[in-house]
């Protein structure tokens, strides 16, 4: 009894906790070219955190036909998953800006390169063009590779993970070189259980694909942390995660569906092109389209265009038709 | 060289020092009388004028308090840097301890010694400003060290050259089309090359820290220019004129400086907007000006007219290089690191400019949305296009312009000027015609 | 009972004319000469004359025209395109453009059926598309300017004369009377050069049935013939062109002594 009020109360000071942190960033936070980003950075550790505990402790509500550690991690797994999916149904790649935890990586080692004065390339035209094309491919790639492996493991509970065939890269590249280090910080504070169901975690996934893959794992892994000194997010423009949940951006049959996306008023947009310089992930649609609904499949809606766009009112976003944030005048930042 | 190109070919010709010195003392003088008669008749037209305006008085007479100025920073050791047209990067000319000024020519009378060396048909800015380097007139261009020429129309190809026997010319390429990477990429080279010359000329090398200091001093004065021009939205707190004017001190007056006077001019007028005390009538019809630049002061011409006619009207905008465009758009610096900077400032000068000198796949579009976004910001009831005579660029936008304001119902006119104050009459006979049309339409 | 007067000084003559519930009832006119404030004076007793009123019967004054600002007794003033627009629909109510060819310079306006002034064009650079080129070219011919019109009828075809400034075509009708060409033709000549330049610039205007002329020049037949040719459209005259400045001003003025009431 006990328990579940004191589950009950820990989850309430959780959520006032971190609204308290959302409100205090809006509204003491000066600067309008970094407000957005800010904030952005604290919901991305908020929800890193959330994702964690998802996955490690809460309980699950029934005792499945198939039990083990294994299995009740697949399902976790699986509400990751279904939650992801139909956030982005609804908002577009939200979760890519905001709730992802690599992404939390990347924008951390961005940090730093800036920190460190290190310049960032952009990519040329030609090859960022390409390279988008070739994202699909990529796609296309890893869910038949995920098909394969699944028909090589016919046990039914496997399929489910077989089914999540592009999470398994984010999960594998990511959980896997941390696992170590969450062991050691476990074993520390005495949470014997965490290390464990970390291990399962990730062992679950590498029972098909075996030690190679651990080794390509951790390779690019650090690849990708060398590349971001250089490139700007450079995992989250090949993500497969991020790549699936694309496609409701891409092809005008989904575009319609997510009811957050960017949208530019067009006589207010001089062309001044600070928003195509400014995106992390080099959108050029963005400075392209003319007016409407400017958000492409490559956006990560972190935002930064509408928050470095000079003019009032040129770039919004929009909510289920109203819009809930335009671009200022981040000139007039002592006033706001 | 062929020695016939050697010596004696320059394209002014040699002019006796007493007909220089005359002419020099006459064209002066009367540009004096213009400039305190311009603003004795701002004065009129504004019962209540602001005590904050007499600083931007005195600022605007050329001869005066500025010109000393520049005078006693030369002598210690500053180097002055003209430019004749908004593309040249005043960032990197502050970051490296120079001065930077706009050498443009307003004075009517210069045009006629003008004539004597191009055909009237051309530009008369153009040949204003040659005809002020044959008497030296300009103090500006006088004390420029270089003169920065972004060669962005046919007229001013021609004018770096004839200055260029004169004064240190740098020439810029800006491209046509200016948003293929390639054509950004050429801008983004020219700006590099202004850049080592400007070190080279100065002896001060651009760091991170003084040019991270100049894009704040002139982020900041754009927050001040943005500040003056949103209080025209409004009922007229402040009279076309006097705002024109103001925006017009920006180029050649000391920007830190001038940022200070706006910010407490704004003050003022933002009292003024809650005791509701106007300059015009709120009923007094809108007008936006839109075309070639009308530079101090001779060409407060049609400006005078609209807003001493009868009906009269006010200006509560303007699509011109020479007003609301010189510092609307901020540089945006997204990490500041040496090369973001520097690629901050190259495409804030050119990208969001809407001077018809570019073009693109769809025309020169961000001149349309400029006007038609301003429209509704302002309220406008009308817009005067004004182009003075050899002016081709604009001239040939008129017509698609017509068509857009004429679907949005905004009635517009073509005003086509010289430069000379003789046909002041027939100005006024159209000027007025188009205010009552407006003010007709304000009374449905 | 509304009285009104309007007074349009042109560049060659005042004219005057007094409204009386907006219906004519007096008009005059007088040449401008060296002290044009005069001859508004004389035209205005004049016309008061004629009317059989004095100075306090007239509720507004209002004056139009380029010496607008010589009639120091005028109690408001309109533009010579607003005046033509008023006039235009005073006299044609369904009339859209009307075109003002004056002394010295011609002007185009668009007009609704209220006679709101909408939009204009001025012609004030070309000398051929005013009133005193045809004095000059009648003086050339050594006719009666008067005559030039039914002149100019008789031909059937015209002469060519010089395209581009119409000035030099005073040395071209020169040559033409020695080589033997026949007045008419010529004559016919120099109006549709007039008639060019107008059209262009009504064209510049955009072209709105019904088409209204009014000023001195409307007055000549031959002018008149040369316009509707060259515009292709038919054109509609009032009775007394010459006054239709100054019955434009003098509505205004109606209009503005009613708003005071």
């Amino acid at each position: 009894m006990w328990e579940l009020i004191s589950l009950v109360l820990l989850w309430v000071i959780a959520a006032g906790a971190v609204l308290a942190g959302t409100l205090a960033i809006w509204i003491w936070s000066r600067n309008l070219t970094r407000k957005m980003s800010l904030l952005r950075v604290f919901v991305q550790v908020i929800a890193t955190i959330a994702l964690f505990v998802v996955l490690l402790f809460i309980p699950l509500p029934w005792n499945p036909i198939l039990t083990g550690l294994t299995y009740s991690i697949a399902l976790r797994l699986t509400i990751v998953f279904v939650l992801i999916a139909v956030s982005t149904l609804v908002l577009g790649r939200f979760f890519c800006g905001w709730l992802c935890p690599y992404a939390l990586y990347m924008d951390l080692l961005s940090r730093l390169r800036k920190a460190l004065k290190i310049k960032y390339w952009n990519l040329p035209e030609r090859l960022n063009n390409a390279l988008d094309a070739l994202r699909y491919v990529l796609l296309a790639g890893i869910i038949v590779s995920a098909l394969v492996l699944g028909v090589l493991h016919p046990d039914v509970w496997r399929f489910v993970i077989m089914l999540m065939g592009p999470f398994k890269p984010l999960i594998i590249v990511f959980l896997t070189p941390i696992e170590p280090l969450v062991n050691q910080l476990g074993g520390t504070l005495g949470f014997e259980m965490w290390g464990t169901s970390f291990h399962d975690l990730s062992g679950t996934i590498h029972y098909f694909n075996g030690e190679l893959l651990i080794l390509i794992t951790w390779l690019v892994f650090f690849a990708f942390t060398a590349l971001s000194f250089m490139v700007r997010l450079s995992w989250c423009r090949f993500c497969p995660v991020g790549i699936t949940l694309s496609i409701v951006n891409r092809f005008r049959a989904f575009k319609w569906l997510p009811i957050m996306h960017i949208d530019k008023v067009e006589e207010k947009c001089t062309k001044c092109g600070i928003c195509k310089r400014v995106c992390p992930v080099q959108v050029t649609e963005v400075y392209d389209e003319k007016r409407g609904n400017v958000t492409a499949s490559k956006c990560i809606h972190c935002f930064r265009c509408v928050e470095m766009c000079p003019y009032e009112g040129c770039l919004n976003i929009k909510f289920a038709g109203k819009k809930i944030y335009k671009s200022k005048n981040w000139l007039k930042q002592e006033e706001e | 060289m062929a020695s016939e190109i050697e010596k004696g070919t320059k394209y002014i010709p040699e002019m006796a020092q007493s007909e220089i010195d005359e002419l020099k003392g006459s064209i002066k003088a009367a540009s004096i009388k213009v400039i305190e008669d311009n603003i004795e008749r701002m004065k009129k037209s504004w019962k209540n004028r602001p005590k904050a305006m007499e600083y931007f008085d005195e600022i605007s007479n050329f001869f005066g308090r500025r010109e000393k100025e520049i005078q006693e920073q030369k002598k210690a050791g500053k180097k002055v840097i003209g430019y004749s047209c908004i593309f040249a990067p005043i960032e990197l000319i502050l970051a490296a301890g120079a001065i930077p000024v706009r050498i443009g020519s307003g004075w009517y009378d210069t045009a006629k010694l003008g004539d004597r060396i191009m055909p009237v048909e051309i530009c008369p800015i153009i040949r204003s400003t040659v005809g002020a380097k044959m008497v030296s007139l300009s103090p500006y261009l006088e004390l420029s060290d270089a003169v920065v020429i972004p060669l962005t129309c046919d007229g001013r190809t021609k004018l770096s050259e004839i200055l260029s026997d004169y004064k240190t010319i740098w020439l810029m390429n800006p491209p046509r089309v200016k948003d293929d990477p390639h054509t950004l990429g050429m801008w983004k080279e020219e700006i590099q090359v202004i850049k080592e010359k400007i070190e080279k000329l100065t002896g001060n090398k651009i760091t991170r820290k003084n040019l991270k200091e100049a894009i704040e001093t002139m982020q900041n004065a754009t927050k001040a220019f943005r500040r003056l021009q949103d209080l025209r939205k409004g009922a007229p707190v402040i009279n076309g004129r006097d705002a024109m004017l103001v925006n017009q001190t920006s180029l050649w007056d000391d920007i830190g400086r001038w940022t200070q006077k706006v910010n407490e001019l704004c003050d003022e007028l933002e009292k003024r907007v809650e005791q509701k005390e106007y300059s015009s009538y709120p009923e007094t019809p809108r007008v936006m000006i839109t075309g070639t630049p009308m530079i101090w002061p001779d060409s407060w011409k049609v400006p005078n007219l609209i807003e001493e006619s009868n009906p009269q009207g006010v200006v509560v905008v303007d699509e011109q290089c020479s007003g609301d465009r010189i510092l609307y758009d901020p540089v945006g610096v997204d990490e500041w690191t040496m090369s973001d900077m520097v690629n901050a400032i190259s495409e804030r000068y050119i990208m969001a400019c809407t001077c018809p000198c570019f073009t693109s796949e769809h025309g020169n579009e961000d001149r349309i949305n400029w006007i038609i976004d301003r429209i509704k910001e302002y309220k406008v009831d009308g817009v005067i296009y004004y182009v003075v005579r050899g002016c081709i660029l604009y001239a040939m936008e008129y017509a698609r312009i017509k068509r857009i304001l004429d679907r949005m119902d905004i009635p517009v006119y073509y005003l086509d000027t010289e430069y000379t104050r003789e046909d002041v009459g027939q100005m006024k006979t159209r000027v007025e015609a188009f205010l009552e049309m407006l003010e007709a339409r304000v009374d449905i | 009972m509304v009285i009104s007067a309007g007074i349009d000084m042109g560049v060659q003559r005042v004219k005057v004319a007094i409204l009386k519930d907006n219906q004519t009832i007096a008009q005059s006119q007088q040449f401008s000469g060296f002290e044009p404030t005069k001859a508004a004076e004389q035209a205005f007793e004049d016309a008061l004359n004629k009317a059989k009123l004095s100075r306090e019967d007239i509720q507004h004054v209002t004056a139009t025209g380029a010496g607008v600002d010589m009639v120091p007794f005028a109690d408001s003033t309109v533009s010579m395109m607003g005046a033509d627009a008023k006039a235009g629909a005073y006299f044609f109510p369904s009339a859209r453009t009307v075109i003002d060819v004056g002394a010295e310079d011609a002007r185009a306006v668009k007009c609704d059926e209220n006679g709101i002034l909408q939009d204009f064009v001025v012609n004030a650079r070309c000398a051929a598309g005013a009133g005193t080129f045809i004095e000059a070219m009648a003086r050339a011919l050594e006719v009666q300017m008067e005559d030039m019109g039914s002149l100019s009828l008789k031909a059937e075809r015209a002469s060519s004369i010089n395209a581009s400034c119409v000035i030099f075509a005073e040395s071209d009708v020169v040559s033409l009377i020695h080589r033997e060409e026949p007045k008419s033709e010529i004559a016919r000549a120099i109006f549709d050069a007039m008639a060019e330049r107008v059209s262009s610039m009504v064209r510049r205007l955009g072209l709105n049935a019904d088409v209204v002329l009014v000023g001195g020049v409307a007055k000549d037949v031959g002018f008149v013939d040369s316009l509707k040719r060259i515009l292709g459209i038919d054109i509609l005259i009032p009775e007394e062109p010459i006054y239709a400045g100054a019955v434009g001003a003098a509505l205004v003025a109606a209009k503005r002594a009613r708003r005071r009431q």
